[in-house]
């Protein structure tokens, strides 16, 4: 009886509410935040935002741990960005939707493509002609890649590939190492990189 | 002219970040030739940012019926900590300048989308007067390409089991429904048979997917915004 009687209250109160997304405020807080840094101002936005960007992580996660990544991720975010919003390009929920966004949508492709490639960012720009300044991505980006690749190739090529390639040890060590004949060793790091090829992109299908 | 545009659902889902990179790409790539386009998706924008900040009291009324388990859940992550660790730090984010990048086939360079930067491509594999160059996103039954037709090539006659995205970079082709340019956005489904030539050539990205998973993977595409809003 009594939550039903909560239930109308909170139904009635929140309509209102709804149409009082203080926007204005909204502007002030995130200005504060990008010109001085304001703590206060950040812990304003924080407490509107955070409950909310939970609730709608835990529709996309079923995990709570990674719900609760996305507030961390989406509110650091904000505080390290505030200055790339553009009051005139359109409203601070927008704005912070759209930092929520893409948060989500590269940690789904960690999560189902196991990839980490922050392509959110390409597809969504922050600010027009501007990319984030990170010189190391690139090559981070193709090690990672490479290295995907080899942890799916067979135990047995796994190692041959490491050995001779990441602890550059001689063919001949390996086998040794390994107990191996050279011929064996051979043929597998053979049959490994026409895999590697495949994968990454030489076929013909 | 471009006469081919993403469906409205195709643009909201993208909007939800719903869509896998792929095709969230092909629509970034297309909104970036296509002021129209760009237009609704800043106005859908909007709008969705607005439904899901109200979203809270919406979710309150309908679902919560013992309050304080939901703050209890709520509680469960120590906001004061949260909001000291992130504003420990005195970092903001840097910008630079974007650099073009360039893509090259048959002797010709192209500028990359910006949507690809940071795919990996593969090495372009050669049937005939078609290159194709694999984008690895890992999508499982979704495969990515740059596909390059020299002047008077194409691709035979086909139908698709599943989706087959084209969105034209540069050049024009044409096939039995007529003639495709630049920025056009097409998305064709089992429904299609097509017979596309390029006499000049061209260069697009492309997006399929496999049959087997057909119904999921146009289920997912056609379904909307789903549990944001209910």
């Amino acid at each position: 009886m009594q939550t039903n009687l909560l239930c109308k209250e909170t139904n009635a109160k929140s309509i209102k509410m709804s149409d009082e997304i203080d926007h204005p405020q909204l502007c002030l807080w995130l200005k504060a935040v990008s010109e001085n840094r304001n703590k206060q101002a950040f812990t304003h936005l924080f407490n509107f935002f955070a409950p909310k960007i939970i609730r709608i992580a835990r529709s996309k996660f079923p995990n709570e741990a990674q719900a609760n990544e996305v507030v961390q991720e989406t509110m650091s975010n904000v505080w390290r960005k505030a200055h790339l919003f553009n009051q005139d390009k359109g409203a601070a929920t927008t704005w912070v939707y759209t930092v929520m966004r893409n948060v989500t949508f590269d940690m789904l492709r960690k999560v189902k493509a196991n990839k980490e490639d922050n392509l959110s960012d390409d597809i969504w720009p922050i600010a027009e002609g501007l990319v984030s300044d990170d010189d190391a991505y690139e090559d981070h980006l193709e090690t990672e890649n490479l290295k995907a690749v080899i942890d799916n190739l067979p135990e047995s090529q796994r190692e041959v590939v490491k050995g001779f390639y990441f602890m550059e040890m001689t063919q001949e060590q390996l086998a040794e190492k390994l107990n191996l004949p050279l011929g064996t060793i051979k043929s597998r790091l053979r049959l490994a990189l026409a895999k590697l090829k495949v994968k990454l992109g030489e076929n013909h299908d | 002219m471009i006469k081919h545009h993403p469906t409205f659902e195709l643009l909201q889902s993208f909007v939800n970040g719903d869509l896998p990179a792929s095709l969230s790409a092909g629509i970034a790539i297309h909104a970036d030739m296509c002021q129209e386009c760009q237009r609704q998706i800043s106005q859908l924008t909007d709008q969705i940012a607005e439904a899901n900040f109200e979203f809270e009291a919406n979710f309150l009324d309908r679902f919560i019926i013992d309050e304080e388990k939901d703050l209890d859940e709520i509680a469960t992550i120590d906001f004061d900590d949260m909001i000291a660790g992130i504003t420990a730090s005195d970092e903001i984010e840097v910008l630079k300048e974007k650099e073009d990048k360039f893509i090259s086939f048959n002797d010709t360079n192209y500028k990359l989308p910006d949507a690809l930067h940071n795919m990996v491509l593969g090495k372009p594999a050669q049937i005939g007067k078609l290159s194709r160059s694999r984008i690895q996103l890992d999508e499982d039954e979704i495969h990515s390409s740059l596909l390059h037709i020299k002047p008077g090539g194409g691709v035979p006659e086909h139908t698709h089991k599943g989706f087959e995205l084209t969105l034209l970079l540069d050049g024009s082709f044409e096939d039995e429904q007529g003639t495709y340019v630049k920025g056009d956005f097409i998305m064709l489904n089992s429904e299609h048979q097509h017979h596309p030539v390029s006499e000049h050539g061209c260069l697009c990205y492309t997006v399929a997917n496999d049959a087997l998973h057909f119904t999921k993977g146009i289920n997912k595409l056609l379904n909307p915004i789903g549990s944001f809003i209910y």
